[in-house]
């Protein structure tokens, strides 16, 4: 592999790298505000200027600059490198490159993030960017001067709403362009663009449109200031009280990687970020998916409840549980039906598996129906685990027809299941209710959740640690990002106890022993790449 | 290496330390200092009064509740939270009190304006603010890190002992219910909101 000198390092380069390229691959940053390692070049900021050694033999391009001397109190005539800017120059063989090591791209960058202040409103207190922006980390490392113009700064729209969702403030804003290359690249819809120059910029909406579309949360994502805004997020929480853990979105069968912000002194998940993976979904997730930290509060289950109908009636989880065993015991053999869930992780559906196994029950899935797919990230089918679940519970998984057709057949006298979730009509669902002993661990309400006779809460998807298997097979771990209520147990840990309860070998008792289990069946098919581990640059 | 010793006299006692009576007349002699030295101001009616001058000398009690020493002006007291001009709280609800706080004793759950608010979009409220004045250790962190003026420790009031721990919570409404120890609601510091015509920014004479 070719390689060329960055300050004092040799780093190593693949064809068509440019220098910011190369080194963010290398996880190296140069500081820049318009690159983004997922869209087109704009070298419009300037902050990513580096010094460029001459090839062996050739002159330096240098300028005439004037430059102030302390001494003579002042300006003298004084010779300056041409710098380049490393997010549009190509790497060559053998080249040198010089970043921290220069003083004249240090002067050029403080340069630059003064010039980048002097309208900048700074009210940073009022800023959901606080905390997460490249003018304050800049500010810290490049620049550490104060503001030097006195004059009062040039006064632009604020609150502009471009949609439901996002709002822009164009005295915040740099002019990157990064919005408008999302919107352009990624959407595929021009709907941004900058109207104006010099200090009087501001990025507008296309006339008579909104900011709409399956990823208008991308361009807040890549904002490096403040300028715009979600509002979903903004005037919410503070990013440093946010503990971010990685997580895999649960909203479809593409399986992005996230990051899950949940402020732990509430227990609450504010939102959630996509987080680099190169084979999945690069650096974005579409809107629907960042959304789906809303399922942590949203029709939860979190009480156990026991009975049916007007005799339901709450009960401690232990009991529930017990009753579920109690139940599930008069089920003559193979009369027991155990239905996994597309939605609940490998672990759980493992585990449920393996009871059905034991007591030689069919298998079926319950699943959301489909929701609308494009051709960037969104698959058709809305669940995350859908390829997990199959590959867990064996080649003779029923569908939820199936098993409403087993039920009406009368071959079915008892339910284990986990979720709620139904890609059918109701109508279609109610021969179910026929069945006199349907034990369900849910972690949402949804469709079956009527059928239960016995209702187990079990942890979110947010709540506990387990794995996706997404549409492409591959297997992706994700961390608990909240804790769950008091008493709510994992869905695997509750299918393990009923399971003990039946009189059945299910020695799990801890996640490790799930996840070993697990492992060994993800081996061959899946490709068994856990992602938790690689935690690339997170918003680049 | 030998470690060296070094002898220590024990010091010896006197007839007069042995009997006491020296010592006990000495402190006797102190006490009865202190009892006398308001009189001469007491016979002239020449107080200083402690409630006006706190570091007045030449009195050593006082007939507290009914008179109170004043607190220095930067005393730290109880919390208060100023008001804008039409009463609303100065408060911008930027959360950067409860991150310096060390006793994390303030919670506040900011909002957003509602619509038609001139101020909605890029500025935000205090829907609740809360301290806890029982884990307040009343260490000023607060107030040095409020970018707005919105909170103050000037009230000159320390937190007076009330009969349950409900009381030591104080919401919003009781903090900007509290004036501060010249009876002012507002700030020295005038705040002007963007866009009004006093609205000063930076200018070349005056500089920041």
């Amino acid at each position: 592999m070719p390689r060329f000198k960055l300050d004092d390092r040799e780093l190593p380069f693949e064809k068509g790298d440019t220098i910011i390229r190369a080194a963010h691959r290398q996880g190296i940053e140069i500081p820049h505000y318009c690159w983004h390692p997922g869209l087109s070049v704009a070298a419009n900021c300037r902050m990513c200027l580096v010094e460029i050694e001459p090839p062996p033999g050739r002159p330096a391009m240098m300028l005439d600059i004037m430059h102030w001397d302390e001494g003579k109190r002042d300006w003298v005539p004084a010779k300056k490198p041409k710098l380049q800017p490393a997010c549009q120059q190509e790497v060559s063989e053998g080249m040198v490159v010089r970043s921290q090591s220069s003083t004249h791209v240090a002067e050029a960058r403080r340069s630059v993030q003064e010039f980048l202040l002097v309208n900048h409103p700074v009210d940073c207190p009022i800023c959901d960017q606080a905390g997460e922006c490249k003018l304050q980390d800049y500010w810290m490392s490049e620049g550490r001067q104060p503001k030097r113009m006195l004059d009062e700064p040039v006064h632009k729209p604020k609150g502009v709403v471009f949609s439901e969702t996002i709002v822009y403030d164009a005295e915040r804003c740099i002019a990157c362009t990064r919005c408008i290359r999302v919107c352009d690249e990624l959407a595929g819809d021009h709907a941004l663009d900058l109207r104006e120059r010099g200090n009087r910029f501001e990025v507008v909406l296309a006339p008579g449109r909104k900011l709409d579309g399956p990823y208008s949360l991308m361009t807040e994502h890549v904002c490096p200031v403040g300028a715009l805004t979600s509002s979903h997020f903004r005037f919410k929480a503070r990013v440093w009280t946010l503990r971010g853990s990685p997580g895999v979105c649960s909203g479809c069968a593409t399986g992005c990687n996230t990051w899950v912000d949940a402020d732990p002194r509430e227990n609450r998940v504010y939102r959630l970020r996509p987080r680099d993976n190169e084979q999945v979904n690069k650096y974005w997730m579409c809107d629907d998916g960042m959304m789906t930290y809303e399922r942590q509060r949203l029709g939860r289950v979190s009480r156990a409840y026991v009975g049916r109908d007007s005799a339901r009636s709450e009960a401690a989880v232990e009991d529930a549980l017990k009753r579920a065993a109690t139940e599930l015991s008069k089920v003559p053999k193979g009369k027991l039906a155990v239905v996994l869930s597309a939605q609940a992780t490998c672990e759980d559906n493992l585990v449920l598996a393996e009871l059905a196994r034991a007591v030689e029950a069919r298998l079926y899935l319950s699943a959301r129906g489909p929701w609308q797919a494009d051709r960037v990230l969104r698959n058709a089918d809305a669940n995350p685990n859908r390829a997990g679940a199959v590959l867990v519970g064996g080649d003779k998984v029923g569908s939820l027809q199936d098993l409403v057709a087993s039920v009406a057949a009368g071959d079915v006298q008892g339910i284990v299941g986990i979720g709620a979730d139904a890609d059918l009509d109701s109508a279609t669902l109610a021969p179910l209710g026929r069945v006199g002993a349907v034990a369900l661990f849910l972690s949402h309400d949804g469709p079956l959740a009527r059928f239960a006779t016995v209702t187990v809460p079990v942890c979110s998807a947010l709540e506990a640690e387990g794995h996706f298997v997404n549409v492409k097979g591959l297997a992706q771990g994700f961390k608990r990002a909240a804790l769950p209520r008091e008493g709510v147990l994992p869905g695997w840990d509750a299918a393990a106890r009923v399971g003990r309860g039946l009189g059945l070998e299910l020695s799990y008792r801890a996640a490790r022993e799930v996840r070993a289990a697990l492992q060994a069946r993800l081996q061959p098919p899946a490709k068994a790449a856990d992602t938790t581990a690689a935690e690339g640059a997170s918003g680049a | 290496m030998t470690a060296r010793t070094k002898v220590m006299k024990k010091p010896l006692r006197t007839l007069g330390d042995q009997s006491y009576l020296v010592e006990l007349v000495k402190g006797l002699g102190l006490t009865l200092k202190h009892f006398f030295k308001g009189t001469q101001q007491m016979v002239a009616n020449s107080y200083a009064n402690p409630a006006e001058d706190p570091f007045a000398e030449g009195i050593a009690t006082l007939e507290y509740p009914e008179v109170k020493r004043a607190y220095p002006e930067r005393w730290r007291g109880v919390h208060r939270l100023t008001h804008r001009e039409d009463g609303s709280p100065r408060c911008v609800a930027c959360l950067c009190c409860s991150t310096a706080c060390p006793a994390q004793c303030i919670y506040i759950k900011p909002a957003e304006y509602p619509a038609g608010d001139k101020r909605r979009g890029y500025e935000r409220f205090p829907e609740e603010f809360v301290i806890d004045e029982l884990r307040c250790i009343f260490c000023g962190y607060c107030v040095e890190a409020c970018p707005c003026d919105a909170i103050r420790m000037d009230t000159g009031m320390h937190m007076t002992a009330l009969d349950n721990r409900a009381s030591f919570i104080f919401d919003k409404e009781k903090l900007m219910s509290i004036p501060s120890q010249h009876g002012e609601f507002k700030s020295e510091n005038p705040r002007h909101e963007p866009g009004d015509p006093s609205h000063p920014g930076i200018d070349r004479l005056r500089g920041h």
